[in-house]
């Protein structure tokens, strides 16, 4: 294994220096290997451990076993927060259509195209939680969406998303799709990038029209970026929305906006129940690797022809 | 009314001579407006929150309930009441030393699986390298009672360890990925010039990779900068990040929105004038997960 790394054999001492090499290797590595075992994998470890049981974190856990995934998964809040997250998918083709379209506009190159990709990529410097406190001010009662609303005539339809419990997830959802425009049209824009332009040039001396060209030529070699932005954007809406639910709405009205990530630390840090607060956390986890693998199944093209 | 511009010409003349309505030039142009003016709307709804932001700091709180009339005192408030500046440089202490951890340690192992493989070493980097699936959450509770049971969580150690650990898989990755792209031959002359394999990395990989370092910093420094839970949870309450502090403040309902704004607004500078500077670096480290 190592020879095809070794210099050319006229070399003196060569296996010496595969041995210094070699210890090098494992010497370089070492730190990376504390770091991420040590507050990653033993951490898991020890979920997986801790999910098994009842446990306040102060006085001695309480043994339960496997039982308690059947109990967790039986139980009807859990079924609610896990819906939380099923409708929180429905975002999911939003935020990577939107910028798929913005991205193509932006390839056409016209007048300022550099200056708006700055603009719309601008918006992932910025934390969630700012995000967040300003969506608070955009769906509040007295806020923007209703000003905007009543100032082109709509006053009628004053609404107060934050109030009840699907329309909160709602605003939610919205707030996540401006949040991931930036990020995924930077992927899609990196995509066309890569496109062969004399396709495209054939596509229009083979007359096709903008969107024969986009739905037949562009959109099929993009498809590994689609895969892609997909992973990304399921991943952040699974896990990456702690900070907006805890300014937009601490989980409520009721369980309305409680994903799955928000209850783990709902059970842990706030009713301090740490076994049940690792199982979910190990639920997400599990989650997490089916998406990350069954992407690769489920929209892998057929050698370009479609997806 | 004769020609002022070019646009004008040409829709009068579109207009004189019917037949030009379908000339491919004309439509060409029509379409260039239309997309033009599509960004301008985007552009719009990206950029009004910071809009919003600005505006609405510098009110006071009745001005701000009438949204008319415009004062300093959002951030006259901010300074004087809350702890921002304190915050700021907890933020910048927590941001630079985790970064400093995530430097090393992925630079060093970057170097040693693209370069010095060893016996398993294939192995000890995908086991690097799959901790990226691993949702914060998911160790929350355990990091909890690790750090508290080592007494890391009453200073900055506890919080900056475990950045440094959720950053390090990535930036393991993208180094390792970089140093693949130099030349074994350049690293073995070296050896054979009588450096050790260890001095070959400090003196002659490390410096060809700035661009690679620069990259994983500005991504790094984002990341941290923003974070909510990590700082909320394992800071202590005299030393937390700003963004810790804005998010404390703004669920607790009782702060005025314009010192809020002017929080987040100060909060977002560092951000984005690292965005501002180093853009291509963070688009690249954003799309270098993507591969071949």
């Amino acid at each position: 294994m190592s020879a095809t790394l070794d210099p050319p054999a006229r070399r003196p001492g060569r296996s010496r220096l595969a041995r210094r090499r070699r210890r090098a290797g494992m010497l370089l590595s070492i730190p990376a290997v504390v770091l991420v075992a040590g507050l990653l994998w033993v951490p898991i470890g020890q979920a997986v451990r801790y999910s098994l049981t009842t446990w306040d974190g102060y006085s001695a856990p309480t043994w339960i076993g496997p039982s308690a995934y059947t109990s967790a998964f039986s139980d009807p809040i859990v079924h609610r927060v896990l819906e939380n997250n099923a409708l929180l998918l429905l975002a999911v083709p939003f935020a990577i259509g939107i910028p798929l379209v913005i991205a193509v506009l932006l390839h056409e190159h016209v007048r300022g195209w550099k200056f708006f990709r700055s603009v719309y990529f601008l918006p992932t410097a910025i934390s969630w939680v700012v995000i967040g406190m300003v969506a608070l001010q955009f769906f509040a009662d007295k806020g923007i969406l209703n000003q905007l609303l009543s100032d082109v005539g709509l006053g009628f339809v004053h609404t107060d998303m934050l109030a009840s419990q699907y329309t909160a997830l709602a605003a939610l959802a919205i707030t996540f799709i401006w949040s991931m425009i930036g990020t995924n049209t930077i992927i899609f824009l990196t995509g066309m990038a890569t496109l062969d332009p004399t396709l495209l040039e054939a596509a229009k001396v083979d007359g096709l029209s903008r969107w024969q060209t986009f739905y037949r030529v562009t959109l099929p070699l993009l498809t590994r970026f689609i895969q892609f932005s997909f992973v990304i954007t399921v991943i952040s809406a699974f896990s990456a929305l702690f900070s907006l639910i805890f300014v937009m709405t601490g989980g409520g009205p009721g369980l309305g906006t409680t994903t799955l990530e928000f209850f783990v630390y709902q059970a842990g840090f706030a009713q301090g129940q740490f076994g049940t607060g690792a199982l979910y956390g190990i639920v997400l986890f599990v989650i997490m690797i089916i998406v990350g693998i069954g992407q690769l199944r489920l929209i892998r093209p057929d050698d370009g022809e479609g997806w | 009314m004769a020609a002022t511009s070019a646009p004008v010409t040409e829709a009068a003349a579109a207009a004189a001579a019917p037949g030009r309505w379908q000339s491919a030039r004309f439509r060409r142009r029509v379409a260039a407006g239309v997309i033009f003016a599509a960004m301008v709307v985007v552009a719009v709804v990206m950029l009004y929150p910071f809009w919003y932001m600005g505006d609405n700091s510098f009110r006071n709180q009745s001005q701000f309930d009438l949204q008319h009339g415009h004062s300093i005192a959002g951030w006259t408030q901010l300074f004087q009441d809350l702890p921002v500046v304190h915050e700021m440089i907890s933020s910048t202490i927590v941001c630079a030393a985790s970064i400093a951890i995530i430097l090393v340690v992925s630079t060093t192992a970057g170097f040693a699986f693209a370069k010095l493989r060893y016996r398993g070493s294939g192995l000890v980097f995908l086991l690097i390298v799959a901790a990226m699936m691993v949702p914060l959450q998911s160790v929350i509770i355990p990091e909890y009672v690790n750090l508290a049971k080592f007494n890391l969580t009453s200073s900055y150690t506890g919080a900056v360890l475990l950045y440094a650990a959720l950053g390090a898989p990535f930036a393991t990755f993208l180094m390792a990925t970089y140093y693949r792209g130099i030349s074994d031959e350049l690293i073995e002359a070296a050896v054979m010039d009588g450096l050790s394999y260890e001095r070959t990395f400090l003196r002659i990989a490390l410096p060809l990779s700035i661009p690679a370092l620069a990259t994983v910093t500005v991504l790094q420094f984002i990341q941290i900068w923003d974070d909510l839970l990590v700082g909320y949870l394992f800071l202590p309450t005299n030393d937390r990040t700003i963004t810790v502090g804005l998010a404390v403040l703004s669920s607790g309902r009782t702060t005025g929105i314009p010192p809020l704004m002017a929080g987040s607004l100060l909060s977002a500078v560092p951000a984005i004038a690292v965005y501002l500077f180093f853009q291509r670096y963070l688009i690249r480290g954003l799309t270098l997960g993507m591969g071949k």
